[in-house]
């Protein structure tokens, strides 16, 4: 999974967002490394609403402009949770060597 | 909000509609005024162009949807069509391969036949003619599998049948050992036929092109 998607999904899993929000969760979340782009986010979420990970959740419109949310469907909490689960082990794997290694050098 | 401001915003919105004019007619009628709503939620205070960054990521979003658009399109098929499309690459490369290295070819086969010739230079002479028809039958089916056409699978299947065949027809006549290049070039084309048939053949693809048995 791309980390645009992956961060996507996570801006969605506690809520419903608009597209302009996940942008701003996405940025708050990465503490500002990623900067969505509007073609990307389009993008990214017409692949997972084909993929039924995303739904639309409703519109409303706001000074005259369209906002649609979207929500996560109960397949794409599940797909989340176990990238979620992947990257922590992967993350766990990786400090533990380093750990070692660290050990190992200073030894 | 300004006079001058308000036309830099007007200017901006042109701007941006000409630039999602590069998305599939059916994105921008469900998708545009949303996707607006957002470049100018997202643009800087006073913006009154498209930037070079985030015109470039609309147009990639663009082609990238064009070409391989996700609506209800399973991942298989998707996968399948990107692999299709990368068999026409191959047959080009093949193709390539073939003109590059007939010369060697023929003098290898001249060296061992003197006399007769060989298969090898009627394989050659097959991909050479059948190439341009091979290329435009990768494309070709690859439209058709994209849009879910049932029989554009069965002649997936039987595309896939007749390039086995053809390729165990140039082993047979030592293809390998005279013309070893166009051998690789061929084999490559034949896994990617492979991969792309059994991917358009599973059942999540086959929900997509026979939707009436997956509701029953």
């Amino acid at each position: 999974m791309q980390e645009a998607t992956f961060l996507i999904l996570t801006a969605l899993a506690d809520g419903s967002q608009h597209g302009y929000g996940i942008i701003t969760e996405v940025a708050q979340i990465s503490a500002g490394r990623v900067r969505l782009r509007a073609g990307t986010l389009y993008t990214a979420l017409d692949r997972l609403r084909a993929d039924g990970l995303v739904a639309v959740d409703g519109e409303e419109v706001v000074e005259g402009r369209l906002r649609r949310y979207y929500r996560l469907t109960p397949e794409g909490t599940a797909v989340l949770a176990a990238e979620a689960a992947r990257l922590q082990a992967n993350a766990a794997a990786a400090l533990a060597r380093l750990r070692l290694g660290l050990a190992g050098g200073l030894a | 909000m300004s006079e001058q401001v308000q036309a830099g915003t007007a200017r901006l919105e042109r701007g941006y509609r000409r630039v999602l004019a590069c998305y599939p007619r059916s994105f921008r009628a469900e998708n545009a005024d949303e996707v607006l709503a957002v470049l100018l939620a997202a643009a800087a205070a006073g913006q009154a162009r498209v930037g070079w960054a985030e015109g470039w990521d609309l147009v990639r979003g663009g082609v990238r949807m064009r070409l391989w658009p996700a609506a209800s399109r399973p991942r298989a098929v998707r996968a399948a069509v990107t692999l299709m499309l990368a068999g026409a690459a191959a047959e080009l490369a093949a193709l390539i391969t073939v003109v590059v290295t007939s010369g060697a070819v023929r003098a290898a086969v001249a060296a061992q036949h003197p006399a007769t010739g060989n298969g090898v230079l009627v394989h050659q002479v097959a991909v050479l003619a059948g190439a341009p028809l091979a290329i435009g039958m990768w494309l070709w089916l690859a439209w058709a599998n994209g849009q879910g056409e049932d029989w554009a699978r069965m002649i997936s299947a039987a595309c896939f049948c007749l390039l086995t065949l053809s390729g165990l027809g140039a082993l047979s006549q030592h293809a390998a050992t005279y013309a070893p290049a166009s051998m690789i070039a061929a084999a490559t084309v034949w896994a990617i036929g492979l991969s792309s048939v059994v991917l358009i053949f599973t059942p999540a693809a086959g929900r997509y092109y026979r939707p009436q048995l997956a509701q029953q």
